[in-house]
């Protein structure tokens, strides 16, 4: 196990000895002082164990490719953007646009998520203990976005496809998102899923899908009608 | 009596009135915008005479090599001419169309760029310069791909539909570009105009630094802005770190866009260039963030006009898709039959019907380009281009394209003189200075 100290490290310098420990492989990292950085922990692309003693700002453990990571506090804005494979842990809340264009792995966060969590999402699953703000699931493309609390407005707005379960209210549904009935496997499924992350409650969620009304124009030119 | 045709309810007005009525939504098109606006052709080069002494033009040495985006990358984009393939997509392009501008890019020594559909393995194979887009949408999208890229360009905005994203019927989403993007197949696909991730310049500093250090601060990151608001836009990119700014104009091209997008938004080539310029002047960062000017560049006058305003290279789509045979009468197509329109007068990129296989996924229709014989073809009008950007500057007295000037032009039309505030032909005056 290695420390690093993030307080007498510049961004640079920190990653740049994540990523020379992470290319070695197996390495295990722990980050003391963050002291919300922004930027910690981008860009790593290989397997290994980094934990995070502190909150964190903008971008923390983004453009991941194998990473597992915890993290003991808050994250700023667009936590875990394009993560491709591995697991981010967050012990308490995210600001806005967490999970952004996820692609794979998965994201859990103990707290809160703020407006725009799992924006242009497409793949993977992101898990967010408490609630979720508005626009959760914007232009979601593939993957699950699993709220335990409520959401706020304009759930699931044009979303393509993947799936968003909430387990309390919902500000209302974005453009073409529409409610689909759960099956009683796929509850007990999300409850299990939950169970080991350390959430027993057994909220009763619903699903949110895309209504695909969307999907295309409704109508064709003269010209193109001939060729579509 | 006033005699003529109607120049109101032109014919073409009409048409567009009774294909809405028939639609019930905006139309859209392929190419560029049908404005008439000031270009280049309204600006002409003073070569020399007795007050300046000329270079052989057909052999003296012109360097035309720049390099972009050294401000903070340790390895910045150095090409070989000041000409490079814009970022157009896998997806509105076949993969043979990508794979032949990459190629035909490196056969020159310049740079090619992905566009909205992410990194094309074959692409990368055959670029050895290759610019890797981070757009609103990020299809495709991927830190092992990006790590790989010689720069990375944020795009903010397109100058052919500025304010607004991507565009690719469901006709060209067929299954292999679906997978790309993580898309369902044959979905109508509108990419979203905002990044998922950030929204304003102070947010955009900090995705700049988190790409920089995705990347090792090896490679340059670029920032594309559609044309509009380009004083104030380019600052706030040039104060939120980029290291060169792409300025696309209105006459940019699209490969599919809302038409009324095309022709009443952005401004033109030759105004943006100079306001960015100016702006990057004000804030004491003119010639340290790189100028790149993108939007209806056809030839190397062109270009060298476009230097000569302060850009420090220029990036080309529709002239290079050309070159691929756009528009081309060749042998294996049927215009007519098969797209309604004769070669020569072709904007329907979108539907997905390429007579030529350039703008389309077809499989039968993508075997009409050979991505050899089309690499060639691109590499010899890149050629050609930057001939004619020697040519043009060594009858200036200059040996260098970076020594290009505004006092270099004239202009031809008042509102040429007030756009690239240089004098008027037969004056010396400045309009609108």
């Amino acid at each position: 196990m290695v420390s690093l100290d993030a307080g007498e490290l510049t961004t640079r310098e920190l990653n740049r000895k994540i990523k020379d420990l992470a290319e070695k492989g197996d390495a295990e990292i722990v980050i003391t002082n963050p002291a919300a950085k922004h930027n910690v922990a981008v860009g790593v692309r290989n397997k290994c164990s980094i934990s995070i003693e502190g909150s964190v700002g903008y971008y923390a453990a983004s453009q991941l490719d194998g990473p597992e990571i915890t993290i003991d506090g808050n994250a700023g804005w667009a936590l875990g953007e394009n993560l491709m494979s591995g697991k981010i842990s967050l012990s308490r809340s995210a600001g806005a646009s967490v999970a952004a264009s996820m692609r794979g792995g998965e994201i859990f966060i103990g707290g809160s998520s703020g407006a725009r969590a799992g924006i242009g999402m497409k793949g993977g699953t992101l898990i967010v203990g408490g609630d979720s703000g508005f626009l959760t699931g914007f232009m979601m493309q593939k993957g699950r976005i699993i709220v335990c609390g409520d959401l706020g407005d304009a759930a699931g707005d044009s979303m393509y496809e993947g799936t968003i379960y909430v387990g309390g209210e919902v500000g209302s549904l974005g453009a073409d998102a529409m409610f689909d009935e759960i099956t009683e496997d796929e509850l007990i499924g999300l409850w299990n899923e939950l169970e080991q992350k350390g959430i027993t409650e057994k909220p009763k969620f619903r699903k949110i899908i895309s209504e695909k009304k969307l999907y295309h124009y409704d109508t064709l030119e003269r010209l193109e009608r001939t060729l579509i | 009596m006033v005699t003529g045709s109607n120049q109101i309810w032109a014919p073409w007005t009409v048409d567009d009135i009774h294909s809405k009525a028939d639609l019930g939504r905006y139309r859209i098109r392929g190419m560029s915008t049908h404005q008439k606006v000031t270009h280049f052709d309204d600006l002409t080069f003073l070569s020399t005479g007795l007050t300046r002494f000329p270079l052989e033009g057909y052999k003296e040495q012109c360097n035309t090599q720049v390099e972009l985006g050294g401000l903070n990358a340790s390895n910045p984009l150095v090409i070989d001419t000041p000409i490079y393939i814009t970022g157009m997509s896998w997806g509105a392009l076949s993969a043979n169309a990508k794979t032949a501008l990459g190629k035909g890019a490196s056969m020159v020594g310049t740079a090619s760029c992905t566009g909205d559909g992410g990194m094309l393995p074959a692409e990368r194979e055959v670029s050895d310069k290759l610019i890797y887009q981070v757009l609103p949408s990020r299809y495709g999208s991927n830190p092992n791909h990006m790590a790989t890229a010689q720069a990375i360009e944020i795009v903010v905005g397109q100058g052919a539909k500025p304010g607004t994203g991507g565009l690719l019927m469901g006709v060209k989403v067929k299954d292999e570009v679906a997978i790309s993007r993580d898309l369902p197949p044959g979905v109508d696909q509108r990419s979203p105009a905002r990044h998922p991730d950030w929204l304003g310049p102070d947010d955009l500093a900090i995705k700049i630094e988190q790409l920089r250090e995705a990347t090792d601060w090896k490679v340059p990151i670029h920032v594309k802005l559609g044309a509009c608001r380009v004083k104030n836009d380019v600052k706030l990119a040039a104060k939120a770190g980029a290291d060169a700014i792409v300025i696309d104009s209105m006459v940019a091209g699209t490969g599919a866009s809302a038409e009324i997008l095309l022709d009443h938004s952005g401004i033109p080539t030759v105004p943006a260039i100079v306001l960015a310029r100016e702006a990057l002047k004000e804030i004491g960062l003119y010639r340290k963030v790189s100028l790149i000017a993108s939007g209806g560049i056809r030839s190397g006058a062109d270009v060298a006009k476009a230097l000569a305003l302060g850009a420090d290279a220029c990036a080309i789509g529709i002239a290079a898709l050309i070159a691929l045979n756009c528009n081309r009468d060749i042998p294996e197509a049927d215009f007519e039959k098969e797209i309604g329109l004769p070669a020569g007068a072709c904007n329907r990129c979108h539907t997905g019907k390429c007579p030529v296989g350039i703008a389309t996924q077809d499989p039968e229709l993508v075997k009409r380009l050979d991505p050899d014989e089309g690499a060639e073809r691109v590499a010899n009008f890149l050629n050609s281009m930057t001939m004619e950007l020697a040519l043009l500057t060594r009858s200036l007295g200059k040996g260098d394209v970076k020594s290009l000037e505004p006092e270099d032009l004239a202009a031809l039309t008042i509102e040429a003189s007030a756009m690239a505030q240089i004098p008027l032909v037969g004056t010396e005056k400045v309009f609108g200075m």
